[in-house]
């Protein structure tokens, strides 16, 4: 009972660390959330991935989209534009999910991932 | 222009799915890179994006494989939400570049951990796929 209480306790205050990134980032907060669910509490993959995608149902970023809208930095029209495509991206990723194993894809993936981060902090350090 | 952005968006949504993300993370770097945006501007778009539920489609089949922990995700909706406040009011006063740095950083922690549990939970997701095979 009283472990459940502490699973629980613990299992928000993770959420709170990625919803910070989440606001930080502009991103949603999956990143971080999915390998938490694994590594801290033990869940497994597809469940660590479809508790994230449910986490991420509600507008969970709009405190923080406040924030930016507040300040001017947001881009309406791409916004717009790009949502229909995420949604049916989604749809048919998941399908993917489910059948193959999509070792080859994460570690292309990762290494991407890895490099554009690299880049970023290049440019952002040089000058 | 609009074709581009159109599949900018269909890719980033396979991700999603894919591997259970907001889609945040390849969306900033996309829109920099590809649309030649402001840091600032590309977070902010990115979390106007993300405010339908664009990943609704791809829960759906998590779904049906009863692979959603319900009440885990409701814990983790309000931690995100509360702590997106903060980020938000953290990242709006920073330089352009520092908070480019930054998401670069970060950017390289994600691709580690997301290649971490990708090494060790490999195994049980084959073994669990042998089990539904046999």
């Amino acid at each position: 009972m009283a472990d459940a209480r502490a699973r629980n306790a613990g299992i928000f205050l993770a959420a709170c660390i990625c919803g910070i990134a989440s606001g930080l980032f502009g991103i949603g907060g999956g990143i971080l959330l999915v390998p938490f669910l694994v590594l801290l509490f033990s869940f497994e993959q597809h469940r660590a991935q479809g508790t994230s995608l449910i986490a991420l149902i509600p507008p969970t970023g709009a405190l923080a989209f406040f924030a930016y809208a507040r300040a001017g930095d947001v881009s309406w029209r791409t916004g717009l534009l790009l949502i229909p495509g995420v949604f049916f991206g989604g749809l048919v990723g998941a399908r993917l999910a489910e059948r193959l194993r999509p070792r080859r894809m994460r570690l292309l993936f990762t290494v991407l991932m890895f490099l554009l981060g690299l880049w970023q902090t290049v440019s952002a350090f040089r000058r | 222009m609009i074709l581009l952005v159109l599949l900018l968006g269909l890719l980033v949504g396979v991700l999603v799915g894919l591997f259970g993300i907001g889609g945040g993370i390849v969306l900033v770097p996309a829109m920099v890179y590809l649309l030649g945006m402001d840091q600032h501007v590309a977070q902010g778009t990115s979390l106007f994006i993300l405010l339908p539920p664009v990943g609704l489609g791809a829960l759906r089949e998590y779904w049906k494989g009863g692979q959603v922990d319900l009440k885990a995700g409701t814990l983790c909706a309000g931690g995100i939400l509360l702590g997106g406040y903060v980020g938000g009011l953290i990242a709006v006063p920073l330089g352009s570049r520092e908070l480019k740095g930054l998401f670069g950083c970060f950017l390289m922690i994600g691709a580690v951990l997301l290649w971490r549990k990708h090494g060790e939970k490999n195994e049980t997701t084959s073994h669990k796929r042998d089990n539904m095979n046999g």
